[in-house]
């Protein structure tokens, strides 16, 4: 769909006929609430059990029950969630359902009406966040301008550039370029890369507004 | 004495036909109650006993009216549908699952329902014409008569029509005379020179069914084959069969398996990652399906070249550890029926035995997910899928799902079913001598429902670190 090479920062799910179901779903206008929240789930699920293979690990050997040797591995780190308002939030259940009571903050991020520039309206995160690897979760990367505002955030509370990995389902190219362009030392975790954008900067094919297909706040819902 | 049903197929996977055993003799001879000494001597599950009485044709109007009259004679050989009965006993023998008719002696039809069958090591048939049709007498391996005197028979029928099915004596004996007595001498009696054995005096001769009894016991003995020490003999190839799927090595799911496999890990931890390393295999396992293109409209208007599934699932857990993949079955696909079928270890000979089978109705129009947190051997994982075979679901419509799998039982699946394919997360190296798999993790049911008096770890050095 897209002829689109995404730079060697990004890591795109691998293109299984079971994900392309999946977005199936979540993509068409006529799916109910209840499904779109059900498979956009998995797919999240999916995006984050990808993302934790790109923390670093250590080598670990165990006992098992059985008195063998195991040669393993072992999470070495600290981590924590940010997701981005509002849509970012819906990506939080799959994030603690892998890590169980990880720390989440919060980045809320509008565009200003006059500069139609991205503004930081809030942010709360946890103190210690420059010890941590941040999973920087937002479903739909369009131009990046938010996203980009988000990692500045993250970059001016202590946070490594190299220990952020911004995890999203759908992205456009316009948006992973400006966004490697910034930070190259950000990894971006993907489910699918679309065309680009079309002149209300929705991403297209895309999904609509994930926020409110996922919250439920569309007028027409 | 175990309840389950040993083996009924060989190490190829292919079944071992059931023994099937026929008993004739005249009406009220003691023909069940044979039968039921038998399968008591015997004492062996899985023992199927189907009565000719089943397979009555239904009536006509007018042949219920004359039924109704005491006039319809239900002792001629005509009476009965041996089409279908050779078709039962033929599909019995072949080891899949039969659908009995029902006969209904008030109306004398059919009912709509049946009674399903499955499972049989074992087939007893009786009835008056069981030795009469020639395609059915082929199928039996042991043909026996039951030779009554004739008047205890009518004896025994008086009392039995009188007292428990309240009819009155000179109906009976009219029924008697014009249709039971002519009956068992032009047609019944002659089928006695088709018999094995004859028995005299039916069910008071104690010798004669003992002797039976023990005969049959010998030939079951030599039909049953010692499965598992027989798979555990074989060389192993290095090279692993194509139909098994291993999930990508990534360093998530090795630090997964580093938690599940270390002794020291707590319970508490121990399901947290057993259910996300059930949730990979699982998806995996649906990845499996066959997909159909489709194209939908996104609510920007465009276009979208998607896919969506073709076909139904189902899943069967092979129970107990097995069911444990059933939340990460259920995450993943909200409404899936779930079947359950548990296997035991019978600790004397080291075989499986089926106990327990119950499986969605609509199976066969179903892609299949056979769930189990290992295969050792393959012994357990052979007879589930050869419960599933014997549902009439085509082989290559059999995914079988496991957390860990040892190359031995791989090799064993696949040499028998060969379509099938096998989903697992890891493969281990080998089994030890008491055929444990190593380096394993332990007994996974005990360790996920708590069930042990091992004190496995309870530090919860695993969770939540660095979170």
């Amino acid at each position: 769909m897209s002829t689109f090479t995404p730079p060697k920062q990004v890591v795109v799910l691998e293109s299984t006929p079971e994900l392309k179901s999946l977005m199936s779903i979540i993509r068409n206008k006529d799916t109910a609430r209840g499904d779109f929240i059900f498979y956009s789930d998995r797919i999240i699920r999916f995006l984050v059990e990808e993302a934790l293979n790109h923390l670093p690990f250590v080598s670990k050997t165990i006992e098992t029950p059985t008195g063998f040797k195991y040669e393993g591995l072992a999470f070495q780190g600290k981590i924590c969630g940010v997701s981005i308002m509002r849509a970012g939030e819906a990506m939080e259940q799959g994030l603690r359902d892998c890590c169980r009571s990880v720390r989440i903050g919060k980045i809320l991020i509008q565009r200003d009406e006059e500069t139609a520039l991205p503004q930081l309206y809030y942010a709360k995160l946890p103190p210690d966040i420059g010890q941590r690897f941040v999973l920087l979760l937002d479903p739909m990367l369009a131009t990046g301008g938010s996203a980009n505002k988000a990692i500045e955030v993250l970059l001016s509370h202590g946070v490594e550039e190299d220990k952020i990995l911004f995890v999203n389902l759908i992205s456009a190219p316009e948006g992973i370029t400006k966004m490697v362009e910034a930070y190259p030392k950000v990894k971006i975790i993907c489910g699918e890369i679309d065309q680009g954008l079309d002149e209300n900067k929705y991403i297209v094919p895309g999904i609509g507004d994930f926020g409110c297909r996922y919250f439920g706040t569309l007028d027409d819902a | 004495m175990s309840a389950g049903r040993f083996p009924w197929y060989n190490r190829e996977g292919k079944p071992i036909e059931p023994f099937v055993i026929g008993i004739a003799g005249g009406s009220a001879s003691g023909k069940t109650s044979v039968s039921k000494r038998i399968i008591k001597n015997l004492g062996v599950p899985w023992v199927v006993l189907l009565s000719m009485d089943s397979f009555y044709k239904s009536l006509t109007p007018e042949q219920i009216a004359a039924a109704y009259r005491n006039e319809h004679n239900f002792d001629h050989p005509n009476s009965f549908d041996y089409e279908l009965l050779h078709q039962t006993l033929l599909n019995l023998k072949k080891g899949v699952k039969v659908e009995v008719p029902i006969y209904d002696f008030v109306t004398h039809s059919r009912l709509d329902k049946t009674k399903t069958v499955y499972g049989a090591n074992v087939v007893i048939f009786e009835g008056i014409f069981a030795l009469y049709d020639k395609q059915v007498r082929d199928l039996m391996d042991m043909k026996l008569f039951v030779d009554t005197d004739a008047d205890v028979c009518l004896a025994r029928r008086l009392k039995r029509d009188i007292a428990e099915r309240g009819r009155d004596i000179s109906g009976v004996l009219q029924q008697y005379h014009r249709f039971v007595k002519p009956a068992f001498d032009d047609h019944i009696h002659p089928t006695m020179r088709y018999a094995d054995v004859i028995i005299p005096r039916g069910l008071d001769n104690t010798a004669a069914i003992d002797v039976i009894s023990r005969h049959l016991s010998r030939q079951l003995n030599d039909r049953g084959v010692n499965l598992r020490i027989e798979i555990a003999g074989d060389a192993v190839s290095d090279k692993l069969p194509d139909n098994l799927l291993v999930l990508k090595p990534m360093p998530q799911l090795k630090a997964l398996h580093t938690a599940i496999r270390d002794r020291t890990t707590s319970r508490h931890d121990f399901i947290f990652y057993a259910e996300r390393l059930s949730r990979m295999v699982v998806e995996r396992g649906l990845a499996e399906l066959p997909f159909a293109e489709v194209n939908i409209e996104t609510p920007t208007k465009s276009t979208y070249a998607g896919k969506t599934w073709a076909r139904k699932v189902c899943s069967v857990s092979v129970v107990r550890a097995g069911a444990t993949m059933e939340q990460g079955l259920r995450s993943v696909v909200k409404d899936i029926p779930i079947g359950k079928i548990l296997i035991q270890t019978d600790p004397s000979t080291g075989e499986p035995q089926l106990h327990y089978c119950k499986l969605p109705a609509d199976i066969k129009d179903r892609y299949v997910l056979i769930s189990d947190a290992q295969i050792a051997t393959g012994a357990a994982a052979l007879m589930a899928i050869r419960v599933i075979l014997d549902h009439d679901v085509p082989e290559d419509r059999i995914i079988f799902l496991t957390l860990i799998a040892a190359p031995l039982g791989v090799h064993t699946i696949a040499n028998a079913f060969p379509a099938v394919r096998i989903v697992a997360s890891e493969v281990d190296k080998e089994l030890d001598e008491w055929l444990h798999i190593v380096p394993g993790f332990g007994n996974f049911g005990d360790r996920y429902f708590g069930t042990t008096d091992e004190s496995y770890g309870t530090s919860d050095t695993n969770s939540d670190n660095g979170y």
